[in-house]
């Protein structure tokens, strides 16, 4: 097995215009989650108010005026003129982030134009959702406004297609090796990077971008505001709660995380800025018949995964802490039943942005990086008050886990920002249909 | 609508169309090729087809698209054509 290395990182990110305004709002404490306009705008027919979004003044994208109605598919324009409008013509928005952000990763990682462009380097990037906003007009414009197929535009399938963000990035930076997407819906951008991995440690690619991204898509809120698990009645900044006793749900975000992975030998040699080492990933499945409930027992299996993989004693737990009522509290439990109750610390920064879906893995992989780099814990917003109960879950016979309350792991979850010594750092994300991914990245 | 007015109608479309580099269209006239003198991408130019089905609102037959190639003058006269169908 080869060991891996993280070289370059880059995104988009909500309420920021780039990476560096990214990592002072994240330890400073603050929130990254406002009202939505669009969202305000149909009233009571959505129940959240709120969203972690980036607008087209922060991101550098926005839609071309290409002389059709507003019920037409639109071009995106690049306002830096970094992305060729031909590339643009193939992506959707996410796409588009995913190409910028590639951009950014590789120019971090040094690579040479030879190096890129070589057999041995390969695209994974995935995405939440399917086509949203461009695929809805399209589908409008036939079915409902009758009109030809030649009349939705010859772009739709580049731009819905499943694994868009990977060809579009491949297309734009012409690597010759592999191009895929993976797809584990909430845990997609942790499992594109851990498929990144393996690619490299198995000896089949040399370096890989590899994450995962989601554009901005009411689409998207709109069929999470539908399965009533969307943040409602507290303030933006105060929406997402992860382990609070009054959290209610999560908060829909947007944005896109792309990170640069290399064999390590060969990063070490050219001299690379190793950002981080990733010690081993492990993937597995709940295996008990449920879409949605968190499974602590297939979480057992996760860490006793990893830890087959690698040596595990972390510094810092990266959770996925969504800020729902039954995702946090088997999630922490099940870290707990690992690690104790002291000695590491958890970091939950979906209480900062929200939960960013198919880009949640990999924005929060780059948040540990970053993690690394400070050497500080990020923060647990809002988690101001832990239930002291027991969960019902809990007081059953065939309860495996720990017997005690949230809030005798209060020393688990910082408040705000904090300095320790950071070496390792496991980053745990999940998603719907029972699928568990686990990653543990060092400090080189 | 007379010839003149549909070649500015087209570079309308043209000028709206982020991949057409913009100063290719200053010598537009109904001799120029889409594909061969503006570059237009054979991908694009079926979008700019359907746009000018939306902007004259006409309506070509299927057959005849593919039969169209990519001149501007071919174009201009498909135009006209649906114009006198109507």
């Amino acid at each position: 097995m080869n060991k891996v290395a993280i070289v370059g990182m880059d995104g988009v990110f909500p309420h920021c215009k780039d990476m560096q305004e990214f990592e002072e709002k994240l330890f400073s404490n603050q929130s990254l989650i406002r009202n939505w306009d669009l969202v305000a705008s149909y009233d009571k027919k959505i129940r959240t108010k709120v969203a972690g979004y980036a607008t087209p003044e922060e991101t550098g994208f926005q839609k071309f005026s290409n002389g059709l109605p507003d019920e037409y598919p639109m071009d995106l324009e690049d306002i830096s003129g970094q992305i060729p409008n031909v590339n643009l013509a193939t992506s959707d928005l996410g796409s588009a982030w995913a190409m910028k952000a590639s951009l950014g990763a590789i120019k971090d990682a040094g690579w040479t134009k030879e190096e890129i462009e070589s057999e041995e380097t390969g695209v994974v990037i995935g995405t939440g959702s399917g086509g949203q906003e461009g695929t809805r007009k399209v589908w409008n414009l036939f079915f409902e406004h009758g009109k030809k197929t030649r009349a939705l535009g010859s772009s739709n399938v580049s731009r819905s297609m499943i694994y868009r963000d990977a060809a579009n990035v491949s297309c734009l930076i012409k690597n010759k090796g592999v191009c895929e997407a993976i797809g584990s819906a909430c845990a997609t951008g942790l499992g594109s990077i851990g498929y990144a991995y393996r690619l490299i440690a198995f000896g089949l690619q040399d370096r890989v971008i590899a994450g995962g991204t989601e554009g901005t898509a009411l689409e998207t809120l709109i069929g999470f505001d539908a399965m009533q698990v969307l943040s409602t009645k507290f303030s933006p900044e105060e929406s997402s709660r992860p382990y609070d006793k009054d959290r209610n749900g999560f908060v829909c975000s947007f944005g896109c995380g792309i990170v640069a992975l290399e064999n390590y030998d060969q990063a070490k040699a050219r001299g690379a800025n190793i950002l981080g080492v990733i010690d081993g990933y492990f993937n597995n499945s709940d295996g008990d018949g449920d879409m949605f409930a968190p499974s602590f027992d297939g979480q057992q299996r996760l860490w006793t995964g990893l830890k087959k993989q690698t040596y595990i004693n972390p510094d810092v737990v990266k959770a996925h802490g969504t800020s729902t009522a039954t995702g946090d509290v088997v999630e922490l439990f099940s870290i707990a039943a690992q690690l104790g109750k002291d000695g590491y610390h958890v970091s939950a920064p979906k209480s900062q942005f929200g939960h960013m879906l198919g880009a949640a893995g990999a924005v929060e992989v780059i948040v540990s990086l970053l993690m690394l780099k400070k050497q500080m814990v990020s923060p647990c917003l809002n988690s101001d008050n832990l239930k002291t109960e027991l969960e019902s879950f809990q007081t059953k016979d065939d309860w495996q886990g720990p017997k005690e309350p949230l809030a005798a792991y209060r020393n688990l979850l910082p408040q705000l920002a904090l300095a320790k010594p950071i070496n390792q750092i496991v980053c745990l994300n999940y998603g719907f249909g029972g699928t568990n991914s686990a990653m543990a990245i060092s400090k080189d | 609508m007379t010839r003149e007015e549909i070649l500015k109608g087209l570079i309308e479309i043209l000028e709206n169309t982020p991949q057409v580099d913009s100063s290719k269209l200053k010598n537009v006239t109904e001799k120029t090729d889409f594909i061969t003198d503006l570059e237009v991408p054979s991908t694009e130019l079926i979008n700019v087809i359907a746009k000018a089905e939306s902007k004259f609102d006409v309506e070509f037959d299927d057959d005849d698209i593919d039969d169209l190639g990519s001149s501007v003058s071919g174009t201009i006269d498909l135009i006209e054509a649906a114009f006198k169908n109507q």
